[in-house]
């Protein structure tokens, strides 16, 4: 089945003030315009260091299915998850 | 944990320091689940133990004398299919972790892993799961997204090509010079030329070795064959 990104697919960009930590096995984001840190799991920095404003989520699932060999809709159901929480953390915003 | 009765893992060992397949070789037979069934010091060794020992898991290092690790990696799959290879490296090297998957391999570690971390990863590896440091999984998805639109473009540029355009790639990337393009597509080898002028011009390249290196390293052969039947 092809995935192909559509054109228009909106882009998700990681907040420039937002930095990543990475330590003991730990991964923390640290917004400092809200004075806020979550705390992510491996796929979740994982789909983090792709939201570089130029890679669609439909990309971002073709590639960890590519990897997992998961079916194309369960990866599709977390990586929307995930992107939705960095979302409304606004950790990230959208181009395109 | 591991189930007694389960034969051990059958598994070839390949590093160019004898240090290193020793050590590995004392700590996997400690534990029942393993079997080091052969070493090997370079590619071609590799291989060939391969072959003969018909191993469940190979160890491959990233810096094999003679044959490197990743075409060490991809010539052992070709041979024997339903071995697993673990890809041993000294760094965390973004690029060899990508190529080493894309030749098959289906786990990564790096040498400075603890032993017992290495152990795991090896049993994950050969009950058939892909295994990589949790580290690394951005980078490699962002370079698995690279390769594609990489490929992608490829396509999109082969597709400007006739069919008549495709069967001159197809020789060209053989190595062929005009007449041996001109004589198995039955045309002159001025035409041959032209043709060759068209496809570079379409693919953007400028030499006829560069539209070789087009073909073979975007993987292009398969969608060429039978242009040239």
């Amino acid at each position: 089945m092809n995935h192909a990104p559509l054109v228009d697919e909106r882009r998700p960009m990681r907040n420039p003030e937002v930095w990543l930590r990475q330590a003991d096995g730990e991964n923390v984001v640290y917004d400092p315009a809200r004075e806020a840190v979550h705390v992510m799991n491996t796929t979740a920095v994982a789909i983090w260091v792709l939201c570089d404003g130029h890679t669609a989520p439909t990309e971002m699932i073709e590639a960890v299915c590519a990897l997992s060999a998961l079916p194309y809709e369960v990866v599709e159901e977390d990586v929307m998850r995930i992107l939705d929480e960095f979302d409304r953390a606004g950790v990230i915003s959208w181009t395109g | 944990m591991t189930d007694q009765d389960e034969p051990p893992i059958r598994v070839l060992l390949a590093d160019g320091q004898s240090l290193f397949r020793d050590a590995m070789r004392v700590v996997l037979e400690a534990r029942p689940d393993f079997q080091v069934v052969a070493e090997a010091a370079d590619g071609m060794h590799a291989v060939a133990e391969a072959e003969r020992t018909e191993p469940d898991l190979a160890l491959v290092d990233a810096d094999l004398p003679n044959g490197d690790g990743i075409r060490t990696t991809r010539l052992i799959l070709e041979r024997q299919p339903d071995c697993r290879v673990l890809f041993l490296s000294e760094h965390e090297d973004d690029r060899g972790l990508i190529a080493s998957l894309e030749a098959g391999a289906t786990g990564f570690v790096t040498k400075g892993s603890p032993i017992g971390e290495l152990i795991e990863v090896a049993r994950r590896v050969r009950a058939g799961e892909t295994t990589i440091p949790p580290q690394m999984l951005g980078t490699l998805l962002a370079g698995l997204i690279r390769n594609k639109r990489e490929h992608d473009e490829a396509l999109r540029r082969l597709a400007r090509l006739t069919r008549r355009e495709r069967e001159v790639l197809a020789l060209l990337a053989k190595g062929a010079d005009n007449e041996g393009i001109a004589q198995p597509l039955v045309i002159s080898p001025e035409t041959a030329r032209t043709h060759v002028q068209n496809v570079l011009g379409k693919l953007g390249v400028h030499s006829r070795l560069e539209a070789a290196a087009f073909v073979i390293q975007n993987g292009l052969i398969d969608e060429l064959v039978g242009a040239e039947a």
